[in-house]
Order: structure tokens, then sequence, then C-alpha cells
């Protein structure tokens, strides 16, 4: 019985470090640098995504919005809250830009068109993005320790993938179900630069 | 007590467990990922996503471009209203081409051109050799010469005429690389479906591959088949210098006379070609007089333009050189023959492998996409143009402008020359003004000046319209050689990638290096029947000099013909009747 004790209690650990250990280790979590609601600029001021999340004269996708875009409307504080008057006092008043973690950066070498997506084929922000919208806080930043990539990439808490695979089963499903969508198929070039 | 053993078993256990988790398989993918983004590898710059117009300095063709840049960076080159050549999509690496000069001496190269200058006689001139008139940049030195004591302006031949492609309904080319980028891709390729195009040529170039129907011609008798057709000589005469039949000479003849508007076209629109097209009843159709934007009526005083063939030999002190951008390539050897004993040349080039290899002075200078600059008139515009060249990224520092130096040795402020030329277009009030960025076309005079200065450096373009094209020249008649039968000189000098002189990104040249489809840089490529084995050593001479080859035996290669990659050398060695001959070293 002892003799196989310490194999079996081995196995435990290394199934604990693995399975519960190493998903904590992996990740350096850091946190955005402003407590911003979704769900209080959605309900509260009737804010869509493409409100703050623009598109460009030009077609291009903006992205994060500006300091100035944010300061547009809180030039002075609209509200009681402390992580407003933080985010004035702090960055609104001194004209200092917000470092925003992306969640969802993509490696140098891919091209991804917001328009092509959002604005031809009419795919919902949440889509890829997870109902990040609907939500009161910001969740910590999670960057891979060995990669560098953010931990959205892989999917997780319910919130789909944004690898490769995850854009080409996409393609492939829309595809068959006649959308017009790509097949995922057609070329390197289509998505990598 | 715990025994070593036991340890070895719980790190054993240890292991195995760990390999149930996603832990180890998940350290392999991130590693693989690491490596993709470790510190050696480069990473373009960040930054906003922009997109931006101007237009590609790589050819007269000078097409539209949609510059996709990353912050202040291009990252990718497109064509606006149809697609860019090869060479013009990887335009944007030319600037990291490793052949790029990056130093000069330009007080050197002034005071030298200075005292040449002064010292300078009738029979000792200086002389700015352009080899791309044309621009607002050829007028600045003919505009500089004529303020310099025995100043010359000399320039290859411009065509006699240009062509309207999109009027023909059958085209006849004599060896242009008419799909190949002899005129503007997007228009040529726009153009195609409607005209049926014979291409008569002695090897199966790209284009002839994909003309409606190849005429392998004897290598150098294009031009007895093109005054076959016009007439000038009999379809027995001519059948018996291209080795085509007679039937299918005046089978050619007939399809150019009976198919609607026909074009004849040849490498270079000669007087002599103007001359068939003029047969053709092509004047004012498919072939009209080359038009120029209106220039600032005080630059009229500028200089003739003078062929370098014009000059007495011996007779220049002095030469500058305006490498700067592609154009023409004459062989050293007639530039050198030229020169007095002791001339200075300075050279402006951005690369070190064309002139600047036989000049006193070389000047660095800014390349596409750094370069700002107008284009000179494609082949194929039937209208008068004006297009900037608008400069994506800043150039080097000590890179030098050309006209400005060549404007300063004769004391003109040429700093504003490009807004001159387009205030007399605005103040001409003709033509239209086309913006990329949203498509549209207004009438210039609709146009405040200030508006039209600063579409154009949006990467708008301005295009004369339609015009009368007044009566039919009398061009020259000039007898064309008979091919050529020199023993001394017994093939003909083809060469491979005709565009491809040496403005190709490093990266398009690396390939056309590794690839087998194109030849590479120092093989020649002969018919079996040359007497050569494949991979023999071998000197290529011309009348111009020679360069030692490697023999590749190619059976698609006429016999009589010698096929090479184009590159500096072989352009030294290129006269215009392409003799030369393959000696076995």
């Amino acid at each position: 019985m002892r003799r196989n004790l310490f194999i079996v209690a081995g196995v435990l650990a290394g199934l604990g470090a693995g399975w519960a250990g190493f998903p904590r280790a992996i990740y350096n979590s850091r946190p955005q640098p402003v407590d911003f609601s979704h769900k209080i600029h959605a309900d509260k001021a009737g804010a869509k995504c493409e409100d703050c999340h623009a598109f460009r004269e030009d077609g291009s996708f903006a992205g994060i919005p500006t300091l100035e875009k944010c300061a547009g409307c809180h030039a002075a504080p609209m509200g009681d809250t402390a992580a407003e008057k933080n985010f004035i006092a702090a960055y609104v008043t001194p004209g200092k830009e917000p470092q925003w973690l992306s969640y969802a950066r993509q490696p140098e070498n891919v091209y991804f068109s917001h328009a092509s997506h959002v604005k031809r084929a009419g795919l919902q922000c949440a889509a890829c993005h997870g109902n990040e919208g609907s939500a009161n806080h910001l969740r910590p930043y999670e960057q891979d320790r060995v990669s560098g990539y953010s931990r959205d990439i892989w999917g997780w808490q319910g919130r789909p993938g944004m690898k490769m695979d995850d854009c080409v089963d996409c393609h492939r499903r829309s595809a068959r179900k006649g959308s017009g969508a790509l097949a995922g198929e057609r070329s390197c070039l289509d998505c990598h630069k | 007590m715990t025994t070593r053993r036991e340890l070895f078993k719980f790190a054993g256990g240890s292991a195995m467990g760990l390999l149930l988790t996603p832990a180890p398989w998940r350290l392999i993918t991130d590693t693989a990922l690491w490596s993709e983004n470790w510190p050696g590898i480069p990473r373009p710059a960040g930054g906003e996503i922009r997109t931006r117009f101007t237009h590609c300095a790589l050819c007269p063709a000078g097409c539209a471009v949609r510059a996709r840049c990353v912050g202040e960076q291009p990252v990718a080159l497109a064509g606006v209203d149809g697609g860019l050549c090869p060479f013009g999509v990887a335009g944007h690496h030319l600037p990291y081409h490793p052949e790029r000069l990056r130093q000069g001496d330009r007080q050197q190269a002034a005071s030298a051109l200075a005292a040449a200058i002064a010292a300078s006689t009738p029979d000792r001139g200086v002389a700015v050799l352009d080899l791309q008139p044309g621009r607002t940049a050829s007028w600045t030195y003919r505009r500089a010469v004529a303020a310099i004591k025995s100043g010359v302006y000399l320039a290859p031949e411009e065509p006699a005429c240009a062509v309207n492609l999109a009027a023909a309904r059958t085209v006849l080319s004599l060896g242009a690389p008419l799909l190949d980028g002899w005129g503007r891709p997007n228009l040529v390729f726009r153009a195609r479906p409607d005209f049926r195009l014979i291409q008569a040529e002695a090897i199966e170039s790209r284009t002839a591959a994909l003309a409606d129907e190849w005429l392998p011609v004897a290598p150098g008798s294009e031009t007895a088949l093109g005054r076959a057709v016009a007439g000038e000589i009999g379809a027995h005469e001519a059948a018996g210098i291209t080795g085509l039949a007679e039937e299918q000479i005046s089978q050619t003849a007939r399809a150019l006379r009976e198919n609607g508007l026909a074009l004849i076209v040849a490498p270079e629109m000669t007087s002599e070609v103007l001359r068939w097209n003029l047969a053709l009843s092509g004047w004012g159709k498919t072939v009209v007089p080359r038009r120029e934007a209106p220039v600032p009526k005080t630059w009229i005083k500028a200089a003739p333009v003078i062929p370098l063939a014009a000059m007495r030999d011996g007779s220049l002190g002095a030469l500058v050189i305006d490498e700067s951008v592609p154009g023409a390539h004459l062989p050293w050897a007639e530039i050198e023959r030229k020169l007095a004993p002791g001339a200075v040349v300075v050279v402006f080039t951005w690369s070190r492998a064309g002139y600047a290899r036989h000049a006193t002075c070389a000047l660095p200078t800014a390349v596409y996409p750094e370069a700002e600059g107008d284009l000179p008139q494609a082949i194929d515009a039937p209208e008068a143009g004006f297009r900037l060249t608008v400069p994506l990224i800043p150039p080097p520092p000590g890179m030098t402008d050309p006209a400005q130096f060549v404007g300063a040795l004769a004391g003109l402020d040429i700093k504003d020359a490009l807004r001159e030329r387009a205030g007399a277009i605005h103040a001409s009030g003709r033509g239209s003004l086309r913006t990329y960025a949203d498509g549209k076309s207004q009438a210039v005079k609709d146009v405040k000046l200030d508006d039209f200065w600063k579409a154009l450096n949006a990467g708008g373009a301005w295009t004369s319209g339609t015009e009368d094209s007044g009566k039919p020249p009398k061009p020259a008649s000039i007898t064309a050689p008979a091919i050529n039968t020199d023993t001394l000189w017994p093939l003909r000098l083809a060469v491979d990638s005709p565009a491809a002189a040496v403005l190709v990104s490093p990266l398009m040249a690396k390939l056309s290096q590794e690839s087998r489809l194109r030849l590479a840089p120092r093989t020649a490529a002969l018919h079996p029947k040359a007497g050569f084995e494949d991979g023999a050593r071998a000197m290529l001479e011309t009348p111009y000099g020679g360069c030692a080859i490697e023999v590749a035996v190619d059976a698609s290669v006429p016999p009589g013909m010698v096929l090479v990659a184009d590159r500096p050398e072989i352009a030294d060695l290129r006269g215009a009747d392409g003799c030369a001959r393959v000696v076995r070293i």
C-alpha cells in the first residue's frame, strides 16, 4: 500500500498543479487604468457600442475611444461616482490619455477589418467580444507570461476565442449557411499582412 | 522516514499527473507563440491605420496607389481602379534596399561642377542628362542649363505619339510588352477584352502567351513585319526576313485593315511606328499627339531637348546624370564617348548599382515612396495629365534633391516649381480634377487654386480632357535597318523582364533568384543548336563590352537569340540594335 501511496500522491499533486495552479501562474493580471462601466453607459446614457467604438469617415475602425471622445461628455462630472471623479482628475483635467489594455489585441501580422465584419456581414460585437457591453466593471487584463497574448484570445468564461482556428470555424459555419462569408481557405494574405 | 526511492515515485507520479492537465501542452503552444514574438523578430510600428493616396513613380505609367499606413509607415500598397504590377505592390520596400546609396559629398560635387561651369567653352560644355524627361524637374533642368554658359539639356528621344488602346479593335504589338508593364496596367487590362491582340515576337514572352495570336518572328525582324502590314514592303519580302509564311503576313495585314480601328505598337513608339499607324488611318483615334500639362509662361525660355547622339564626341567637360527615378538606360560607353578628358560626372541616384559606378561623385537621393515629384505622360495616355508622387515617408537625412541642386548651380529658386506648374494648369481652366478618396471628378474651373493644390497633394490627378488631334504629322521617312546578318555579332540580345532593371524590392529580387521561372542574374539562355551545354561558362559580348555568364540551354529561346535577366551590367551592354555574341571561356 505504502509502495503506491507516493505515486498516487504525486499524480494528485500534478493534477492539482496543472488544473488549479498553472492557470493562475501563467497569467499576469493587471487592472485597467479606469474603472469603466459599460453597463452604466448603456443603461443610463443609452450609448450603443458604435457611439464610442466608432468607424472613421474612411470606413476604418477607430478601436478604443481616445480621451478626446470621453472628454466630450465628461469634461465635468455627470454623476457622482468615485470612478468618474477619479477619471476626470487623473486623465481629463491633465489631458493624459489612459493607457487602456486591449483584451482583443491580435499579433502584428494579422489584419482584421471591423468594417467588413460589422458593416457588411452585420456581425454583432458580442459575437467575438462576449457580453462586455453589459459588464459593470472592467475585468483585469490577463496576459500570458510566455506568449504575451491576452487571455481573451483563447476564449474563457463563456467568451468566444479569437484565435485563427476560431476565425476559420466561424467562416466555415457561415459559408455553409450560405451567408456569403468567405470559407476561410482563400489565401494567407486575406488576413495576414 | 521518506526514502529517495519514494521521492522519485512522487516525482514520477507528479509528471504523470501533469500530463493529464493542460499545462505541458499549453506551454508547448506558448513557447511556439513566444518564438514569433521574441526580441529578434522585426516588429512593424504600431499606430493609427490610415489610407493615403499617391502615384507610383516606378515607371511613367504612374498608377494611382492606395497606401495602407500604420502610423506614418506604409505597410501595403494597392491600385486604385485596378491592380498594380508586382513591382508597384512591393514599392514600399525600396527605401530599405541593401544597394541603397546613403552617403555622398555634396560640397565636393558642387565645387567640381562650379569649376567646370566657370571653365566651360562651346567645346567643353556642361550638360544635364535627364533619363526621364517630361517632368517638372525636367523643365527645371532645361531652365537651369539655359542660364549656364555652354549648358546643354540631354534626354532620350520621347515617343512620337501616344496611343489610345480603348479605341483599338485590333492591336499588332511588335515585341512591345503590352500586357507586362508597357502601358498603365489597370487601363490596359480594362481595354483588353475589346481588342484582338497579335503579338509578333521572337520569344514567347508573357504578353505573347496572353495574346490572341503569337507570331514567332525571327529575332530582330519585327520592324519588317510592321513595314509589310503598312504596305511599305511586300509580304513576300517580309516573309523572307521574318521567317513567317507569306499568307500569315497577308492575313495579319487584312486583320488590321478590316476588323475596325487598328493600332501598331512597338517598345519605342518612333516616328516610323507612327507612320505605319497613319497608313492605317489611326491618327486622332488610336494614335494621338503626346500632350503635356501647361507650364508657366516664364519657363518657355528653357533650353531645347537634345539627344545624346547629337553631341560631338569629347565635347562635355561636366555631366550631371539624374538617375533618381527609373527611366531609359543608355550604355555607359555611349555616354563616356561624349566626355572630354578629365570631365566631371555627377550622378544623382538612390542605388550604387547604376551610373554611380562610373561617376566622379554620386549623390544619394530619395526613392519612391519618399521622393516628391510629378510624372511624365504614360505612353497610353491620350490626354495630358498632372499627377504628383506624394511622399508616404520622409527620406533619411543627407539626401539631395537633384532639381534643387541643379537649380541652385544656375541661381534659380525652384522650391515651388510643382506649385507654380499646378498654378499654370489651374489658370488654363481646362480639364478635370479627380480625387481618389471619394472617387469624384470635378471641373478645374470650379475648384479654387488652394483646393486644387491640396487635392493634388492628397493624391488627386488632373487630366486635360479630350482635345482635337489636329492634322496628322508627316513623320520622317526612315529606312529600317535590315535584319542582323553580321557574322561578328550573330545573336540578338533580349532581356527576360524589361521592367525589372534596378528598382525591384529586395524581397522580389530574392524570390526571383530562387525561382526557376525567371533567369538568374548571371545566366544567359541559348537555343540547344547554339552549341553550348547547360552550365557552360562563357562571355556575353556586345559592341559596348562584355560580361561573364553561365549558359542555360533552353529550347524555347529561338536560334539567333540570347536571353538574359536585366541588371545594370546588361543595361550597359545593350545597344539599340541588340547585337551580341557568346564566346566560350
